[in-house]
């Protein structure tokens, strides 16, 4: 791809960005005039029951959507290259369903609330930890590491079940609204914790992508080019399973952002990860904030858990695209 | 000093040891062949030279340096590998991928430089892809796709070119093209060259020296014309052939005479 068409691509990504910022600042569950909203969003000294709706209930839940967005589908591109398989995820190797077992405890042992992202990310920590453990074991080769991931996913997913069998119909209830993904119970620490994780870790990602094209080559290939495979691949898992905790921690398990939107950059700016990367993460932002407005409009003035807009609306969305495309190159 | 020297290599998987007790070592310059029936070695001899294995006993020493020392990066700036198979699940572009050959070469924290373009424009005119250049590598024919394989090893600098079977599934032309090109780099920069080849007349035709591998060992070592004795041959493929002289480059040819013939031939022989 030539330089001006990328130029050309990544500005219209930072604008669709500020745009979907300014709309989903907008859109919400009350009645809040479009007006009142701008002129808070630039006078936030003031006071007054609108001001504390944008400072303190939407600018945060935008904020976080973006964040969320930007690290699940940075994760899903680097995971589907390093494992060089198109249907690899975020959740893939495993960090979901850790972090679905942690909340279970959690609520299980009655907490709620503030500490239930910290359960989650014990839960994503722990399967990292396991799955590493196990793939260190063989070489962290691809196979080990899929089918690592992919057994301790359903160990995880069958434990949290064996808990919902024993719990409280209400407490099962709140469990599944959180396993599909929401991004209304943010509050500013858990931003700037998340934040403080996150973007780092991503701009740390892109220093690796030039390894991650070559790892596509294949393990071998890679170690024959000056790749340290067993170890680019340990550090990068690490990072990107990192991320997908915080991420889970702080949202829930939001779907499909981090499979879809990193093979739809590839088909607009190809499969270079130098490229890839930023346009996935630029993209993921726009996406999920764009969908969480969605859920807050829809049957206004009551929510749905954003995980099932990303679903309806991106699997709509995407669908159309492929049987529109001539030729779609899964890589 | 010898650019490279297997010094008593037993290497394997597990239990199973392929390659038994080989040393041989390698002169700066040499165009060297490793052949051999299947199963004879070839691969596993190459994988440990190219470190994907380790050696169970024995050393393999490049410039000196045991090879299990040198960092990979290091080896790699010195040292191309082109395996027998290479899957390319992703479509980057030939450009993009030429340029992976100079990973090595590039700090992580670096941009491409100049020279590296250069590098880039120097080995796809060299390979003759300069026009494929923003075709997407997945593709490209058979042929195009092994030349730009070798242009992303010859990006590297290598001094050292380790190559299984580069020209398996091509045509003769497309053999001969690929291979003189690995020839004019050995005769005008030096360039070293270790080939595992199936074919003897590929072999014979340009490798000046050839190592035969029989069950893990070095059964025969020396030029083409010591090598491919029909004697040797038979013995280790257990098939009958002829060897003939190329009346060009007076080199040994070989051909194979199929079971039918060989019997009729037993049989006028016999009569007479």
């Amino acid at each position: 791809m030539n330089n001006k068409k990328c130029i050309g691509i990544f500005s219209l990504l930072i604008l669709m960005l500020l745009a979907s910022f300014a709309v989903a600042s907008l859109a919400g569950g009350s009645e809040l005039k479009a007006e009142k909203a701008v002129y808070y969003l630039f006078h936030p000294n003031g006071s007054g029951i609108e001001r504390d709706i944008i400072w303190k209930i939407r600018l945060p839940r935008v904020i976080l959507g973006m964040l969320v967005g930007a690290g699940l589908a940075c994760c899903g591109a680097v995971f589907q290259g390093l494992l060089r398989n198109p249907l690899a995820e975020p959740y893939t190797l495993g960090v979901s369903g850790g972090a679905a077992l942690g909340v279970s405890l959690g609520v299980m042992f009655g907490i709620s609330g503030v500490y239930i992202p910290v359960f989650a990310f014990c839960g994503s920590a722990l399967s990292i930890l396991l799955v590493y453990g196990i793939a260190c074991r063989k070489r962290f080769s691809n196979p080990t590491l899929i089918l690592g991931g992919v057994i301790m996913s359903f160990l995880f997913s069958s434990l949290v079940f064996f808990i919902f069998s024993v719990s409280r119909a209400e407490d099962v209830h709140g469990i599944i609204l959180w396993l599909m993904g929401d991004l209304s119970s943010t509050s500013a620490p858990l931003i700037k914790i998340v934040s403080f994780f996150i973007l780092p870790a991503i701009g740390l990602l892109f220093f690796f992508s030039r390894d991650i094209n070559i790892l596509t080559l294949g393990d071998e290939k890679a170690f024959h080019l000056g790749v340290n495979s067993k170890q680019v691949k340990k550090i990068i898992f690490i990072i990107a399973s990192f991320i997908t905790g915080a991420c889970v921690a702080a949202s829930g398990i939001i779907g499909f952002v981090g499979l879809i939107v990193p093979h739809f950059m590839r088909k607009i700016v190809g499969v270079n990860h130098r490229l890839l990367l930023p346009a996935s993460v630029l993209a993921g932002a726009i996406f999920l904030v764009l969908c969480d407005a969605a859920a807050r409009v829809i049957i206004r003035p009551l929510e749905l858990p954003v995980g099932v807009i990303t679903g309806i609306l991106g699997g709509v969305f995407f669908l159309s695209f492929l049987l529109k495309v001539k030729h779609w190159d899964i890589f | 000093m010898e650019i490279l020297k297997v010094d008593n290599l037993s290497c394997g998987y597990e239990d199973n040891i392929v390659v038994n007790d080989v040393s041989f070592s390698v002169q700066p310059g040499d165009f060297l062949g490793i052949i051999g029936p299947n199963g004879a070695g070839k691969t596993t001899l190459f994988r440990a030279i190219s470190r994907i294995l380790k050696p169970q006993r024995g050393n393999i020493f490049y410039k000196g340096r045991d090879v299990g020392r040198i960092s990979t990066r290091d080896f790699a700036q010195e040292v191309a590998v082109i395996p027998q198979i290479l899957e390319v699940p992703f479509a980057f572009s030939v450009e993009e991928f030429v340029l992976m050959g100079r990973f090595p070469h590039v700090d992580r924290f670096e941009a491409l430089k100049k020279a590296d373009y250069a590098i880039l424009e120097n080995v796809l005119d060299f390979t003759d892809s300069a026009s494929l250049r923003d075709r997407k590598i997945n593709e490209l024919s058979g042929g195009e796709r092994q030349r730009v394989i070798l242009a992303q090893g010859f990006a590297q600098q290598p001094h050292l070119l380790l190559l299984d079977e580069p020209t398996a599934h091509l045509d003769i032309s497309h053999q001969a093209h690929i291979l003189d090109l690995f020839k004019r780099l050995n005769k005008e920069r030096n360039l070293t060259v270790i080939i595992v080849l199936h074919d003897l007349n590929l072999a014979s035709s340009y490798c000046d020296r050839l190592i035969l591998l029989d069950e893990g060992r070095i059964f025969k070592e020396g030029p083409p014309r010591e090598v491919l004795t029909y004697q040797n041959i038979e013995e280790v493929y257990k098939t009958v052939v002829v060897v003939k002289e190329n009346p060009i480059s007076q080199k040994p040819y070989v051909i194979l005479v199929s079971e039918e013939e060989r019997k009729i031939k037993e049989k006028t022989c016999r009569k007479e």
